[in-house]
């Protein structure tokens, strides 16, 4: 009875009490200089490589603890928020350019030391079309490019060539084409372009728009977003989504392509990792479990018929891709931010960088001219080079220089286009033309009410 | 004429089970069919495999050889590293091979299971007491506090997790292990005792005073009252809260991935498979396997307590 | 001294009752407490400002709460919410007590089937949400498999989780499929302690089921019900998770809020202004409904 209530009351009092016992004993532990370093790459594999790069640099320099923690990249915002309040932000930080850009214009990111990486390694070790997408107004670096991939069309070449149809290069062949494969009677389709209101939506449609001229903002900073030019884009995208699988589609559907139902898809070249698997899982099907595949729609050539365009044309040329950055956040211990440019350093260095670059071969592209050329670099495990030939590779890799988005005008980088692209307003808008059939005109006006918001 | 009628009644009551069966099954049956095909087959409308696969779930529960080869690139990295030991590039070596798992299925299981006993404990503990007294003691500020714990839920989301982090760290809980452990049990009680205090308390009051009177007949306080007669009556609904708190803990996702991030070794079960659903090489075998994995001891923890809930209790003597 | 002596070994029963009714409840008013108090409190105080990242907070006043209300499409998702929280709670209430009925009765491999039926509550959202769409997937999923190439119901393949006009039923059904297995489990806990004695009695008065679950189970079931009903409502007006992953479309408050303040860089003001607005809604009706129905 009594000894109830006793024990119902040292049960809270442990709850609230021993928290700082336990504390007192945990902070004798961490080393001389310590810091976090979050990864965007949360995949178990992979985060077990990277943490042999971090085992060997500690015992490099012994007197450095590097935490690796894994962040998905669509909570990066909430978990840098909570780590801001809370005032435990990690040291270094891998994330994408935009970003980088978006978090670095509210001064989360660490300029000088950013600065600093990129002398060390040498700014024209770098493509120059690299860097431009981590500078800021000023011409401050906001962050250093780490690696990149591209974004193509990926194409059924063996269906093209028996149709008579050209490589999907321009507005016209791509429209052509999704039409001429879209068959849904035989669950077959013409094209995957995305159309639910997310990231991948806005990537595929930047580039349609940017081969038409469209922009969101002129050189000086001005909301140009409502022009005809982008209207065009925005028809023609929303007359390329009839061809696509029923019903709001995003990444994911590039499974149907692999499953030989789909003629035409936007992805990235991390494309090339799920194909050269793909291609495994072909290579055992060999002899007797051959038999179980009759009347499946797989098809062990896949790989073979696959081509890539990454360039579009209309009115321009536009190729587009995304950079990944590694970045030193502002931090108030100097010795944890000078020890994340130094392992960040380590990272760049040629033996470190492949090793890196070669958890996904294709898909993450060097940002250093010097590697690209690199043999080892070139030897990698999944046999991409030799299946694409170097010369593809090679074109894939300059792209890097090509990359063109909308918060760089001219030149200039145009901060508000960043912080328009990560509050999904573009997605948002062509989900509701699209989808919900809205008016292209009155979608485009709620976009530009939207964006205009965020601009004041 | 009145066989038909109790033929048809009873076929209707086939029917209506078998429609409950099968609305809250054909997900399931839907994930297990993933689970058990091979990746050449996932275009297959049917449900039944082509061929069964079962490799899914022999890679996540470590059965069969295991077989972590050391990537040519990571090999490459240590020869050209000269100025490691060899003792040290096989501490490396060790390491990856300890954690190159895609999924390691055992440690998060236990650290989930971990946080739910926990929180179910401490939750069913706090809320027998608080519902005992909120349903059977007037006092002062008795009903502001019945309606008051409703707050909990007012707020949604990612609005409680900044500041309750902010607290967390700034107590110093954040920055170890234990403290982190602590912080996300408490935070798990807090989300789970509504509930419980309201399921507890309207079982509390639905149990005859009449019973407790005789109880206080023959000399028994309160607080044996509770313990004699309180308790036994409510094994059911006892089982029911701790089954649901425990639920809550081990699905929970959006805490835990603030507050263990930093600590792989306290990874949970929902963690894990964000990380494989996320991840862009979509192996769906392995996360269905995954999801069924992480799913299923739930199930095995309610047939447990289900003798609890089958009992008839209005027969065990509870009469007015 | 004497005085209080006196009068406190006069402490009525009533009085002892009261003072072991704090000690009881109080753990768990500490608990809880402490951790919502401070959190309420803090984003209460946001809501009036600009968050930065880092650096200090800059002071607006209501201009966050201006931008809302002035929002016509924060008032269209004021409805949407509405008619999923009314929908999917009375749905899930409904059909949870339907199960529960029909489990209370004998029949073979009962305890089987209660036990498989509660897998849809304990499997992880982001699974199950998953494998619905597989399930409904427009190219590969077996059920439009069925119904257009085996039945031939319908001559075309469609996208039955995504599309708009049906989005927001699908999401209510969803609901009602996630969660009616927490609100059968407390129904039956609650069904086992129902007198047998009164059924009996009921029968020999020549009572019809219907009226003996009318007289006899729905009043003892009345605040059970009651409770259910009043949680289920609070939890679907906020939840995110189930609603977003399944189909991002349907609007709800918590996506508007989503969109609007947690995409890209956070702003936390704008959201801590929509979540004490959600608060202010939800706590009107709530106060009422525990006052009339609860009686508490």
């Amino acid at each position: 009875m009594k000894n109830t209530r006793k024990v119902i009351m040292m049960i809270v009092i442990v709850c609230l009490v021993a928290p700082f016992a336990l504390v007192a004993q945990g902070e004798a532990e961490t080393g001389p200089v310590s810091f976090e370093f979050w990864t965007t790459e949360t995949q178990s594999d992979r985060m077990a490589t990277i943490q042999v790069l971090v085992d060997t640099y500690e015992i490099l320099n012994p007197d450095v603890k590097i935490n690796l923690v894994p962040v998905d990249e669509n909570e990066m915002a909430t978990q840098l928020q909570t780590a801001s309040a809370a005032g435990n932000l990690p040291a270094l930080i891998e994330i994408g350019a935009e970003n980088a850009v978006a978090f670095g214009s509210d001064g989360l990111m660490d300029v000088v030391r950013n600065g600093e990486l990129i002398d060390k390694i040498g700014e024209d070790e770098f493509y120059s079309g690299a860097l431009r997408l981590v500078a800021s107004e000023s011409g401050d670096n906001y962050a250093v490019p780490f690696h990149g991939w591209i974004q193509g069309i990926w194409y059924r070449a063996d269906w093209f060539e028996e149709a008579g149809l050209e490589p999907p290069t321009t507005w016209e062949n791509i429209e052509k084409a999704a039409e001429y494969f879209y068959n849904p009677s035989e669950n077959q389709y013409g094209i995957l372009v995305g159309t639910k209101a997310e990231g991948f939506t806005e990537q595929c449609f930047t580039q349609f728009a940017l081969s038409n001229g469209a922009q969101l903002f002129d050189k000086d900073g001005n909301l140009i977003f409502n022009s005809p030019e982008m209207k065009e884009a925005v028809e023609y995208y929303a007359r390329l989504a009839q061809y696509n699988p029923p019903g709001p589609q995003t990444w994911r559907a590039r499974d149907y392509y692999l499953q030989g139902k789909m003629a035409m898809f936007f992805y990235s070249t991390y494309i090339m990792d799920d194909l050269s698997l793909q291609e495994k899982a072909a290579g055992s099907l060999t002899g007797e479990n051959f038999a179980e595949l009759a009347g499946s729609d797989f098809d062990p050539d896949l790989v073979t018929h696959t081509q890539m365009v990454p360039l579009i044309t209309n009115t321009d040329t536009a190729g587009f891709g995304v950079v990944v950055t590694l970045g030193v956040i502002n931090q108030p211990d100097s010795a944890a931010a000078d020890a994340a440019v130094d392992f960040a350093r380590y990272l760049y260095t040629p033996n470190a960088y492949i090793t890196f670059l070669h958890m996904a071969p294709g898909g993450m592209n060097p940002v250093l001219k010097g590697i690209a050329s690199n043999e080892r670099f070139q030897n990698d495990p999944q046999g991409i080079f030799k299946h694409y030939g170097a010369e593809k590779m090679a074109e894939i890799n300059s792209g890097m220089n090509d990359i063109v988005t909308f918060s760089i005008v001219d030149g200039n980088r145009i901060t508000a286009a960043s912080t328009i692209t990560t509050k999904q307003i573009i997605p948002q808008m062509l989900y509701k033309v699209t989808q919900e059939g809205m008016d292209v005109d009155a979608a485009m006006d709620w976009a530009e009410s939207e964006m205009k918001k965020l601009i004041d | 004429m009145v066989i038909l009628v109790k033929f048809c009644k009873k076929f209707g009551f086939f029917l209506l089970i078998m429609f409950i069966v099968l609305f809250s099954l054909f997900p399931f049956i839907q994930m297990l069919s993933t689970s058990l095909k091979y990746s050449w087959d996932w275009g297959n409308p049917s449900l039944m495999p082509a061929k069964i696969n079962i490799e899914a779930y022999r890679d996540l529960l470590g059965l069969g050889e295991k077989k972590v080869d050391l990537p040519e690139s990571i090999q490459n990295l240590l020869d050209e590293t000269p100025d490691l030991t060899e003792k040290q590039r096989d501490a490396i070596i060790a390491n990856y091979l300890d954690t190159g798992d895609v999924f390691p299925f055992g440690k998060y299981f236990l650290n989930s299971i971990l946080f739910s006993l926990s929180a179910a404990a401490v939750s069913l503990i706090l809320s027998v007491f608080g519902a005992y007294s909120i349903s059977r003691l007037k006092f002062r500020g008795s009903s502001f506090i019945r309606r008051g714990i409703l707050f909990v839920y007012m707020f949604g989301g990612i609005l409680l997790l900044i500041p309750l982090y902010k607290i967390s760290v700034a107590l110093g809980l954040g920055s170890t292990e234990e403290g982190t452990v602590v912080a996300l049990v408490i935070i798990y009680v807090v989300q789970t005792l509504p509930v419980s205090l309201y399921m507890l308390g309207n079982f509390f009051r639905s149990i005859p005073y009449s019973i407790e009177e005789a109880a206080y007949v023959e000399g028994c306080s309160q607080m044996q009252t509770i313990w004699k007669i309180i308790i036994p009556l409510s094994l059911a609904a006892l089982a029911t809260v701790f089954v649901y708190s425990f639920m809550i803990a081990w699905n929970e996702y959006l805490y835990a991935s603030v507050f263990l991030k930093s600590y792989e070794n306290l990874f949970t079960l929902p963690l894990g498979l964000k990380a494989l659903f996320v991840s862009k090489n979509a192996i769906w075998d392995r996360i269905m396997a995954a999801s069924m994995l992480t799913a299923i001891p739930v199930v095995i923890l309610f047939m447990f307590v289900q003798k609890y809930l089958a009992g008839n209790l209005a027969s065990g003597g509870v009469k007015e | 001294m004497e005085q209080s002596l006196s009068l406190r070994r006069s402490l009525s029963l009533e009085q002892k009752k009261a003072r072991l009714g704090v000690q009881l409840v109080l753990p768990s008013v500490i608990v809880i407490g402490l951790l919502i108090i401070y959190p309420v409190a803090y984003n209460m105080y946001l809501s009036l400002f600009k968050v930065n990242l880092v650096g200090n907070n800059t002071f607006i006043g209501a201009k966050n709460y201006i931008n809302i209300i002035a929002d016509a499409t924060f008032w269209q998702s004021v409805l949407t919410t509405f008619l999923y929280v009314v929908f999917s709670t009375f749905g899930t209430t409904l059909f949870g007590l339907v199960v529960a009925l029909t489990m209370n009765k004998k029949f073979p491999l009962r305890a089987i089937v209660r036990s498989i039926i509660i897998l849809p509550y304990v499997a992880p959202v982001i699974a199950v949400v998953y494998a619905w769409q597989f399930f409904f997937d427009p190219v590969n999923g077996i059920f439009i498999h069925v119904v257009v190439e085996m039945l031939g119901l319908y001559d075309q393949r469609f996208n039955l989780i995504g599309t708009p006009e049906y989005a927001i039923w699908v999401a209510i059904v969803f609901s009602i499929w996630k969660s009616f297995p927490f609100t059968y489990l407390m129904i039956i806990a609650r069904l086992q302690t129902i007198d047998n004695n009164l059924y009996e009695a009921a029968e020999i008065d020549g009572c019809s089921s219907w009226k003996k679950f009318l007289h006899i189970t729905l009043p003892e079931l009345y605040f059970v019900l009651g409770t259910l009903i009043l949680l289920r409502f609070v939890w679907n007006f906020n939840k995110f998770e189930e609603v977003y992953l399944l189909t991002e479309n349907v609007k709800t408050l918590p996506i508007y809020t989503y969109f609007k303040a947690f995409t890209g860089v956070m702003d936390l003001g704008q959201g801590s202004a929509l979540a004490v607005i959600q608060f202010v809604l939800l706590i009107g009706l709530i106060m009422v409904y525990v006052k009339k129905v609860l009686k508490w």
